[in-house]
């Protein structure tokens, strides 16, 4: 046997191999894409009170992350606590002042929007006017956490 | 096939307790960059100490081999009972010292129990190939099924039987010079065994912390190297020289390697034939090029302690190189899966206030796992059993195992382009005189 023969098996079989798992997918991995927070979502269909809430408060993190320029996902990740929101800020090149401000604008003109299709009644659209521009903003993100508490 | 038995055991100890690392990792409470120590500080101390131990070998192989052994022995039981990780890390590095002693030592015994050169040399790769490979698959066994200590309890009576072969045994001190050693061989030898560290360590990591698939199970995965390995060391001979041999490996080695850099799925049995591939090479190419830096030299116990040296180093590259370069790509995978796991959540139809919890609940789990690949299951533990929060439970799941498995294929593909590369010495060195 030339001593070719092997080496060009084994070629052959490695490459195979390799090749048969790319066609099955294997160079392929990308993370399932989040969507532009600026693009319009698809309406939904809402049944409940928990539900319209939901529609309010993913508008608002739409509003807000396009107008700072981050994903929903980023911005609904760092409302954990104010530490993950400055860090969210020094990520931007921004200041705490900037992200708050954005949050509580964002905040209010969806629920003002909410309330002008109906989707959600003046005294919810009052109280959660006066959450977004009154309250600490650390008392703010434990009622954006807790919403169901007070609302459901 | 005592002495066999202590090489095995010596060699084997290189990557015995890769299986046992998220288990260290977490007794001890250290990360993957230090938990790999465990394997570095073994793999550095043998490499440094392999050739001057095999010079002190050779003028009493008798009773370097007893004291190798009795050092190997003593530092595995300190290895098992080790209160602290730095005290475990410090015993692994005496053990690798013993191991490198016994080792050199054993390869002038097998030449006085076996009778010519040729076959000492054989039977000394084959049990060195037989005990690396074997050594993640027995470790994982061991781990899952009494602890990772009982990995260097076990070993120290195993090591100390292993003095039986020295009963009236009369070895004659060899104090010739040695002469220079074969580049080529040794220097391929350094890459390939750079590139089987990839397929043992990164490939355990992968299954147990990556797809969280419990030791013992993927001890049982990985067995399929080892046996490719032993099945392919019976009929090796046949590929052709040892050049050859050599090379095929090399070639098949990457070709797993690259295979394993591409897996299509998330799930144990895409690694089987990239392992099969892996196995066959190993068993070519260690043993046919430890067969080739030995090769018409003397005295032999030096020249395998170059070739000790040189698979050793190998290991520490891999690892030095590898770690960083999985642990970066893991980062950045699971901050964009971080991202998309969030989005399922946000667009999942559990009920809409829990939204934000579940959310922040993953987020607060990947935080503590703190860069280790995190059980996002445990957010669902005290959350309602029900199809809505399954579904979005295995979409988080799904989203997870493919960004681990992609942080896997950058190391995987670098540690191919280091088998390949040690076509480049073997193919340079192919005319020596003593081929």
């Amino acid at each position: 046997m030339k001593a070719v023969t092997p080496l060009l098996a084994c070629i052959a079989v490695s490459v195979g191999l390799a090749g048969a798992y790319v066609a099955f997918g294997g160079l392929s991995y990308e993370p399932t894409a989040v969507a532009d927070p600026c693009a319009p979502r698809p309406q939904r269909e809402t049944t409940g009170t928990g539900e319209r809430i939901e529609v309010v408060l993913l508008a608002a993190a739409d509003e807000t992350a396009c107008e700072l320029g981050v994903s929903r996902e980023d911005l609904v990740l760092a409302l954990r606590s104010v530490d993950e929101l400055d860090d969210l800020a020094e990520r931007e090149g921004r200041s705490r002042d900037d992200l708050e401000d954005a949050l509580r604008a964002g905040l209010v003109r969806a629920v003002d929007e909410a309330e002008k299709d109906d989707l959600i009644g003046s005294s919810t659209a009052g109280a959660l006017t006066f959450a977004a521009e009154r309250l600490p903003l650390g008392l703010l993100l434990s009622v954006l956490r807790g919403a169901s508490s007070f609302l459901d | 096939m005592l002495i066999g038995l202590g090489i095995g055991l010596a060699l084997a100890d290189s990557s015995v307790v890769t299986l046992a690392l998220p288990d260290i990792l977490r007794e001890f409470d250290v990360e993957i960059p230090q938990v790999a120590w465990v394997l570095t500080s073994y793999n550095l101390v043998l490499a440094l100490s392999a050739v001057p131990a095999a010079y002190a070998a050779r003028r009493r192989p008798v009773i370097a081999f007893v004291l190798g052994t009795l050092v190997f022995a003593g530092a595995s039981l300190a290895c098992g009972l080790a209160p602290s990780f730095g005290a475990l890390v410090g015993a692994r590095c005496v053990q690798a010292l013993g191991g490198a002693v016994l080792v050199c030592a054993a390869l002038d015994l097998l030449t006085e129990v076996v009778g010519s050169d040729g076959s000492a040399v054989r039977t000394w790769a084959l049990a060195g190939v037989i005990g690396a490979a074997l050594g993640p698959a027995v470790g994982g066994i061991l781990t899952e099924t009494l602890g990772w200590e009982s990995i260097f309890l076990v070993q120290a009576p195993l090591a100390l039987v292993t003095l039986l072969a020295c009963w009236r045994l009369r070895v004659r001190p060899l104090v010739e010079p040695a002469g220079r050693p074969n580049l080529g061989a040794n220097l391929a030898l350094l890459l390939v065994s750079g590139a089987l560290t990839a397929a043992l360590f990164l490939l355990v990591l992968l299954l147990v912390d990556g797809w969280r698939i419990p030791a013992a199970a993927a001890g049982i995965v990985v067995t399929v190297m080892p046996a490719a390995a032993i099945a392919t060391s019976a009929v090796a001979s046949r590929f052709g020289g040892l050049v050859t041999r050599s090379a095929c490996g090399c070639i098949l080695i990457a070709g797993g390697l690259t295979a394993l850099g591409v897996l299509p799925g998330s799930a144990w049995w895409w690694t089987i034939a990239p392992q099969i591939l892996v196995g066959v090479g190993l068993g070519l190419t260690l043993s046919a090029l430890t067969e080739r830096a030995l090769h018409g030299r003397s005295p032999q116990a030096v020249h395998g302690g170059w070739t000790i040296a040189a698979r050793h180093a190998g290991v520490v590259v891999g690892l030095l190189l590898l770690t960083p370069v999985f642990t970066t790509a893991l980062d950045r995978n699971e901050d964009r899966a971080l991202r998309a796991g969030a989005a399922a959540v946000l667009d999942s139809s559990i009920p809409p206030l829990d939204k934000l919890g579940v959310a922040q609940d993953v987020l607060a789990l990947v935080r503590a796992a703190d860069r280790e690949v995190p059980d996002v299951r445990r957010a669902f533990d005290d959350r309602p059993d029900d199809a809505e929060y399954r579904t979005l439970e295995e979409q988080l799941v799904s989203e997870l195992d493919r960004a681990v498995t992609a942080a896997f294929s950058r190391p995987f593909l670098l540690a191919a382009l280091l088998a390949l590369a040690a076509l480049v010495p073997i193919f340079l060195a192919r005319r020596e005189p003593s081929l």
